[in-house]
């Protein structure tokens, strides 16, 4: 550490006055990895509390940890190379703006990089998970100031961008997962080796009336996009998240039930449209959605009634899209609506609690 | 498509078929007069009562005098007549009976006429061959999609004070961006009901 720390020190003039100062908040990044900022924050958000900003990113990664390692046990080595890509396209916008504008890099994108290449299909063409991200950061974060002043969930903005894009690449790269003991840990599976090409994801098969096995979909072995299929996983990394009060548990509360609820009606009345309730909880990206994608604190609802309210309509948006529209998932657009709503949401909370003040007198 | 129920073609005209972020009509008002929450209700509030009103009063004419007579090529014509007759006359009688609606709508209601998202709906009435029933629902369904969209494209403009946003894409570039994503967003609903 103090080898590096030296060095730190011994380039540090270069980048504040010297010839490389245009490239000062890629030397700050690097230096606050390793080490920890002397300087007080500048940018919103301010939190007077132990866990800031940098903080509350690593333990979303950490409660991501899970999720990853069984992408990486399903889907193999082609995750490294998406995570790479990911990082790499989306750091480069960050860092441009970051230059551009003589702002430092925000902390936000070590999440949005991860999440990014959670949710897309794992057999993605890697120039699609670039695009993506680099939209995703550019017009989801970056045209807004960036982290902690975005209105919409930078992740889902690029995966929103790439299923309305190319929506016939997004239904047709997944990959089957592995059904051996070893997992696909040290293999390279794209789309050019058929075999291990799949039609579709549970989602889309119940469609058809096919449905897979719930026990298959809590441990992961499922076709689908490579953070979401397992279940346990999700739910390992969720609940931390809930206990660490990283993420809130009115806005999963709100969706999960809502979700279950409506569903559970809707299940009744057209079977033939929206499947049994637990089998849909664990499908497709929902969980994922609702542990790690809608409790983003910058673009959910600051109230606690507006979040009630923020994940009972993520919940049923979601059945309603599952069930009666042409699209197969829907937690994207469900999120994303979330997000647009957010505000408004919050002003109704708002309006609602002056008005009982000025009844009260 | 005279077997469409006037329900599902609510349902459609709101979600859907938005007639401001799926055929991207009305934006003038749209970005002009989103900056606050309020402004934006009241507005939201006029379009979908003009909206409704007119597509009804329009139906009726179309049908009843502009083919009968042969006179179908006046249409635009008579449709931007009938809608800035329509919204003087509710004018006066809201300025009439009701002072305070009509100072909480202000402005708003004579910028209306030239809305084109109305004069939208009334034409979309006419190509896509609704029954009465039907062009009442359309009509309904359009004007509180536009409400809706303009709600919360405000909402969102009211957080994005706290945003930081590139000089050149302060103001209006904004908006349109962030029409944009909501048009995305929307597009989650495609294929639940459809209408042409």
């Amino acid at each position: 550490m103090k080898v590096l720390l030296k060095v730190f020190e011994a380039v540090r003039p270069t980048f504040e006055q010297g010839k490389l100062k245009a490239f000062k908040p890629l030397y700050e990044a690097m230096e606050n990895f390793f080490f920890a900022p002397s300087t007080t924050t500048t940018t919103a958000p301010h939190v007077r509390d132990p866990l800031d900003v940098k903080r509350l990113m690593s333990m979303v990664i950490i409660a991501l940890l899970p999720s990853i390692a069984a992408s990486f046990y399903f889907f193999g080595l082609r995750m490294v190379a998406m995570i790479i890509v990911s990082y790499a396209a989306g750091g480069a916008v960050e860092v441009i703006f970051a230059i551009v504008r003589k702002e430092n890099i925000n902390e936000g994108f070590l999440v949005t990089g991860m999440l990014f290449p959670l949710i897309l299909p794992p057999a993605l063409p890697l120039w699609m998970v670039g695009l993506g991200v680099a939209f995703g950061v550019f017009v989801g974060k970056e045209l807004f100031g960036g982290t902690g002043r975005n209105l919409f969930n930078p992740a889902l903005v690029g995966r929103c961008f790439l299923s309305l894009a190319y929506p016939k690449t997004m239904s047709a790269s997944w990959l089957e997962p592995s059904r051996d003991l070893a997992g696909r840990l040290l293999q390279y599976v794209d789309a050019s080796s058929v075999d291990a090409l799949s039609s579709a994801t549970p989602l889309a098969l119940a469609k058809q009336g096919e449905f897979a096995s719930l026990s298959h979909q809590l441990f992961g072995s499922v076709s689908g996009s490579a953070g979401e299929t397992s279940a346990i996983a999700i739910i390992l990394g969720g609940v931390f998240l809930l206990l660490t009060r990283v993420a809130n548990w009115r806005t999963v509360v709100g969706i999960l039930g809502s979700f279950a609820l409506l569903g559970g009606v809707l299940h009744y009345a057209h079977p033939e449209k929206v499947g049994p309730v637990l089998w849909h909880l664990c499908a497709g990206g929902l969980l994922f959605g609702a542990f790690f994608m809608a409790t983003d604190p910058v673009s959910s609802p600051i109230s606690n009634a507006g979040k009630w309210c923020y994940g009972i309509m993520i919940g049923c948006v979601t059945v309603l899209i599952r069930g009666f529209t042409g699209y197969v998932e829907g937690v994207t657009f469900a999120i994303l609506l979330g997000n647009i709503f957010a505000p408004i949401l919050d002003e109704m909370v708002i309006a609602v609690r002056i008005r009982r003040l000025r009844s009260e007198g | 498509m005279t077997e469409t129920s006037a329900w599902v073609i609510f349902i459609a005209a709101i979600f859907t078929n938005n007639i401001l972020l799926t055929n991207f009509l009305g934006m003038c008002s749209f970005i002009a007069c989103s900056g606050q929450i309020r402004t934006s209700i009241g507005l939201g509030t006029a379009v979908i009562f003009v909206m409704t009103m007119t597509t009804m009063l329009n139906y009726v004419i179309y049908h009843f005098v502009l083919v009968p007579f042969g006179l179908v090529h006046l249409q635009f014509i008579v449709f931007i007549a009938v809608i800035a007759a329509f919204v003087q006359l509710v004018e006066m009688f809201v300025e009439r009976f009701s002072p305070r609606l009509y100072f909480a709508l202000g402005i708003f209601l004579p910028l209306i006429t030239v809305n084109c998202a109305i004069l939208g709906a009334s034409l979309f009435m006419i190509i896509r061959n609704y029954s009465f029933i039907q062009s009442v629902g359309f009509g309904l369904g359009a004007g509180i999609g536009w409400a809706v969209a303009i709600v919360m494209l405000a909402g969102l403009r009211q957080k994005m004070r706290y945003s930081n946003v590139p000089q050149p894409f302060q103001g209006v570039a904004i908006s349109m961006v962030v029409t944009g994503v909501l048009a995305m967003a929307f597009m989650g609903f495609a294929g639940m009901v459809s209408i042409q």
